[in-house]
C-alpha cells in the first residue's frame, strides 16, 4: 500500500493525514446528511459543494501517501457531485440517492482504512 | 531556489516541505491562501522568490487569479509558476497557462514527477539569470559607446506580457507536451511570421523591437479572439498558435485579417517614423496521433512553414521585377 512514497519521515505526514481524515469524514457525513434532508436548492447544493471540497482535498493527497484506493473513491465521488451540480439535476431541490450511496461507500472505506492503520500501529 | 508554495490543504504543504527540504537544496516558504501568499511576497520583497507552486482550486481567490496577480508584479514578470491541480480538466489548465503559468503537476503527484518538474523550473530560473546578466552587459556596452542595444537576439523566444492568451514559449512547450491523446485529437498548430523581421531587428532599438512584437502579438491575439487558443513568440519574428478541438482555422485567411488590422493600426518607431510590419502564415499542422516528441516536431513544422511562407513571399516580390529580363 505504501509503495509510492518511502521518504524518511513520511510516516509523520501519513499519521497527520489519518488524523485529519477522521475529522474530515465526520464533516463529510454531516454535509451528506444535511444535503439529503435539505429542502431548498441552495441548502442542498451548498452542502454538496462543501462535501465536494473535502473529497477534493482527500483525493489530492491520498495517492501521494500510498492510500491510492481511498484517493480513487474520493475522486469518483467528487466527479459525481460535479456532474450533478453542473447538470440539469443540479437545478432541482433534491439530492440524488446515488450520491448519498457513493458518499456512504467512501465513509466505509475511510473508516476501514483508519481501523487498518490503527491495527498496524499497535502490532 | 527560493520557492513559495500556496495550497489550502495543509497535508499538501507538509508533503512539499518534506520533499523539497529533505531531497533538494531549495528553500520552501508556504501559504494556505492567496491573501497570505500576497502578504508573504510583500514581506519577502528584499529577498524575492525564484519560483512559485500554486494550487489551482482554492477558496476565495483561486490559483489562476493568484498567478495573474503575481505576473502583474514587475519582479515576477518572468518567474516560473508551476500549478498544482487535482483536475485533469483542460479548461482549468488552459486558464492557468493564460494567466501566466509555466507548467503544471497533477495531484496526487509522485515525487519523481515533482522532482523532474522542479528541475525544469530550476533550469528556467538559471536561464533567466543568464539572460538578465546579458541584458545588463549589453546595456553597459550601450552606455559606453552609444550604439544601439543588441541584447534581444533575433532567433530567441521572448516573453511578451499583457497580451491575452500569449504565453512564454517554454510554457507553450510544456502545455503541448502534457496534452492528452484526446485533447491532441482536434488540436491544430500554425504560425505567423513577420516579414522583413531581420530589417526591423537590425534597425530598431531593443525597446522598439519588443514594442513592435508586442503590437503584432496583440493584433494576432485580437484576430483570434472568440476562439480557444494559446500562442507564443518563438523567436525569428514567428508567433506559434495552438487551437482547441472543434475549430479548423485557415491561416491564410487569418493572415489577411491580421494584415488588414496591422494596416489600420498606425505604428511608429521612436523617431516618429511610420513602421509597417506585415505577416505571412504557414500551414496548419494537426496534432492528432502524435506522440510527445512528434508533437514538438509539429510545433517546429508550423514555425518553419511560416518562415518559408515569408521567404516565398519575398522571392515572389523580387521575381516580379525580374519578369522579362534576361541575363
Amino acid at each position: 500500500m505504501h509503495q509510492k512514497l518511502e521518504l524518511p519521515g513520511i510516516e509523520r505526514i501519513r499519521a497527520r493525514f489519518l488524523e485529519m481524515l477522521e475529522q474530515r469524514q465526520r464533516a463529510l457525513a454531516e454535509h451528506a446528511l444535511a444535503a439529503w434532508e435539505g429542502t431548498s436548492l441552495q441548502d442542498i447544493n451548498d452542502n454538496l459543494t462543501e462535501a465536494r471540497r473535502i473529497l477534493h482535498q482527500i483525493a489530492g493527497t491520498a495517492g501521494s501517501l500510498g492510500f491510492d484506493d481511498l484517493g480513487t473513491i474520493a475522486r469518483d465521488n467528487e466527479v459525481a457531485i460535479d456532474t450533478h451540480l453542473d447538470g440539469p439535476s443540479g437545478k432541482i431541490a433534491s439530492c440524488p440517492t446515488e450520491i448519498i450511496f457513493g458518499l456512504d461507500d467512501f465513509l466505509k472505506s475511510s473508516e476501514a482504512l483508519i481501523a487498518e492503520q490503527a491495527t498496524l500501529e499497535s502490532a | 531556489m527560493k520557492i513559495l508554495a500556496v495550497d489550502d490543504d495543509p497535508i499538501i504543504l507538509e508533503l512539499l516541505s518534506h520533499f523539497i527540504e529533505g531531497m533538494t537544496d531549495h528553500t520552501l516558504v508556504t501559504a494556505e491562501c492567496a491573501a497570505d501568499a500576497l502578504q508573504v511576497i510583500k514581506d519577502n520583497a528584499r529577498a524575492p522568490f525564484d519560483s512559485f507552486l500554486l494550487d489551482i482550486q482554492m477558496p476565495v481567490t483561486d490559483g489562476i487569479e493568484l498567478a495573474s496577480q503575481i505576473r502583474s508584479m514587475k519582479q515576477y514578470i518572468e518567474a516560473p509558476i508551476l500549478m498544482l491541480t487535482a483536475m485533469s480538466e483542460k479548461s482549468y489548465i488552459d486558464a492557468a497557462f493564460s494567466a501566466g503559468a509555466t507548467d503544471y503537476v497533477t495531484k496526487p503527484f509522485e515525487m519523481t514527477e515533482l522532482k523532474a518538474r522542479l528541475s525544469l523550473v530550476e533550469r528556467a530560473v538559471e536561464g533567466l539569470a543568464t539572460r538578465t546578466s546579458k541584458i545588463f552587459a549589453a546595456k553597459a556596452v550601450t552606455h559606453h559607446n552609444g550604439k544601439p542595444e543588441r541584447a534581444v537576439q533575433l532567433h530567441e523566444p521572448m516573453a511578451i506580457h499583457d497580451v491575452n492568451n500569449l504565453i512564454e514559449f517554454m510554457a507553450l512547450e510544456n502545455y503541448v507536451q502534457q496534452l492528452s491523446r484526446s485533447d491532441l485529437f482536434g488540436s491544430i498548430c500554425f504560425a505567423f511570421n513577420i516579414r522583413d523581421v531581420e530589417h526591423f531587428h537590425g534597425s530598431m532599438s531593443n525597446f522598439e523591437f519588443c514594442s513592435m512584437l508586442s503590437d503584432v502579438g496583440e493584433i494576432i491575439s485580437d484576430t483570434l479572439d472568440g476562439c480557444q487558443f494559446l500562442m507564443s513568440y518563438a523567436g525569428g519574428g514567428t508567433f506559434v498558435c495552438i487551437t482547441e478541438s472543434g475549430w479548423r482555422p485557415d491561416p491564410r485567411l487569418l493572415a489577411n485579417d491580421i494584415n488588414i488590422s496591422l494596416a489600420k493600426t498606425e505604428l511608429f518607431d521612436n523617431r516618429g517614423e511610420h513602421i509597417n510590419p506585415r505577416i505571412c502564415a504557414g500551414k496548419a499542422v494537426r496534432l492528432m496521433w502524435k506522440t510527445n516528441s512528434s508533437v514538438m516536431d509539429a510545433l517546429s513544422e508550423a514555425h518553419v512553414s511560416a518562415e518559408e511562407a515569408t521567404a516565398n513571399y519575398q522571392k515572389v516580390q523580387n521575381d516580379f521585377w525580374n519578369v522579362g529580363r534576361t541575363a
